[in-house]
């Protein structure tokens, strides 16, 4: 009889046990999720755009040779790096949700335009090309743009973009091939245009 | 004895559980918090529940409605929960933004703080609705991919 007793509290005591690390487990979950979205990485609200010290990452390619690639444009044509050689070139990355992005494209054209006698070019390369050739197109037609828009791949993207998830990004690269200055977000179009008039006038063929 | 066996066996696998979860790794980067706030209902009627969202500040993210067809708009999908009916989320309305780098371009944005509207209908007892907010947020001159965030609706019928 004491025996059958104590097998029921300890059975009891067990189950007391089970159903509270159960309950514990609940309340962890619901706790996790509150601390989790709670975790966010701040970056700091400046004025217009950001320069390449403001995100980090970007910056490692001032002063270098830009990353070589060969990219499909929309239309499925590979286009390589080395078929602008000795070009000032803009290489700007680019996304279909990017609202500032669409902004500045048109001055792109523009100035792809304006500076062509020059030798200016400009590359835009669509960060989120998974979104299809097809919504791409659409976008860039409807920005005016004409000039090449390439699909990134996760090569060309460690190269120029490392661990970052800004978008515009802009790579002003001189004749010699050099980056000369790396922009994170957009910036004003006089800012723009006087990038593209410092790299094509730096460097040599 | 067995019995008592079995349920230390299942004790000492729900508390390994427990640690292992909180051990996850941690969430992406989020730039709309949520945080659960039990609310109460009445049962069988139809009620409106408030989910409210805080975007992180400096950045804002579309609203449901942006000017554009081509901006990612922002969307709250329900998963199905017992006892349950959920209606259409209701948006709150956006707010007008600009990039200062072209003041004439604007976009329909959140900002701060906003509250969907859910209306349910709902037996009385405890509840609970998983549901995802789908957003894509930029700051003053950038923009970043589009995330979700995982949301759970906690509220009681009475």
């Amino acid at each position: 009889m004491r025996r059958t007793l104590l097998l029921l509290i300890m059975i009891a005591g067990i189950a007391l046990i089970a159903w509270s690390g159960w309950q514990n487990l609940r309340q962890r979950r619901d706790l996790l999720q509150v601390q989790q979205d709670r975790r966010v990485d701040l970056i700091p609200d400046t004025q217009g755009a950001a320069t390449d010290d403001s995100t980090g990452g970007e910056s490692q390619l001032k002063g270098k040779l830009a990353p070589a690639f060969t990219l499909a444009d929309i239309d499925g044509k590979k286009v390589s790096l080395s078929d602008f050689k000795g070009h000032p070139l803009l290489i700007n990355y680019w996304g279909t949700y990017c609202a500032p992005c669409k902004i500045e494209m048109p001055w792109l054209q523009e100035f792809s335009k304006k500076y062509a006698a020059d030798g200016f070019r400009v590359i835009g390369i669509t960060y989120d090309s998974e979104v299809g050739r097809d919504t791409i197109a659409r976008d860039s037609k409807q920005l005016g743009v004409t000039y090449p828009i390439l699909l990134s791949d996760p090569k060309a993207e460690k190269d120029y973009l490392s661990n970052t998830e800004v978008l515009p990004m802009s790579f002003y690269v001189d004749k010699a091939g050099k980056v000369i200055e790396v922009t994170a977000g957009a910036g004003s179009k006089d800012q723009l245009e006087s990038m593209v008039k410092e790299i094509i006038a730096t460097g040599v063929k | 004895m067995l019995a008592a066996v079995i349920y230390i066996a299942g004790a000492i696998a729900l508390h390994c559980c427990a640690q292992l979860n909180m051990s996850a790794p941690a969430a992406p980067k989020s730039y709309v918090l949520y945080a659960a706030e039990p609310q109460a209902v009445a049962a069988n009627k139809q009620s409106d529940l408030e989910v409210r969202f805080q975007v992180v500040q400096g950045f804002h993210i579309n609203s449901h409605t942006p000017r554009s067809k081509f901006l990612i708009p922002t969307m709250l999908t329900l998963q199905t929960a017992t006892g349950v009916k959920p209606g259409t989320p209701e948006f709150p309305a956006g707010q007008l933004y600009s990039f200062a780098f072209d003041p004439s371009e604007k976009v329909d944005v959140y900002a701060g703080s906003f509250t969907v509207k859910l209306p349910v209908v709902a037996a009385a007892g405890e509840h609970s609705i998983d549901a995802t907010l789908k957003y894509q947020a930029c700051d003053n001159a950038s923009c970043y991919p589009p995330k979700t965030l995982a949301v759970k609706i906690l509220f009681t019928a009475r």
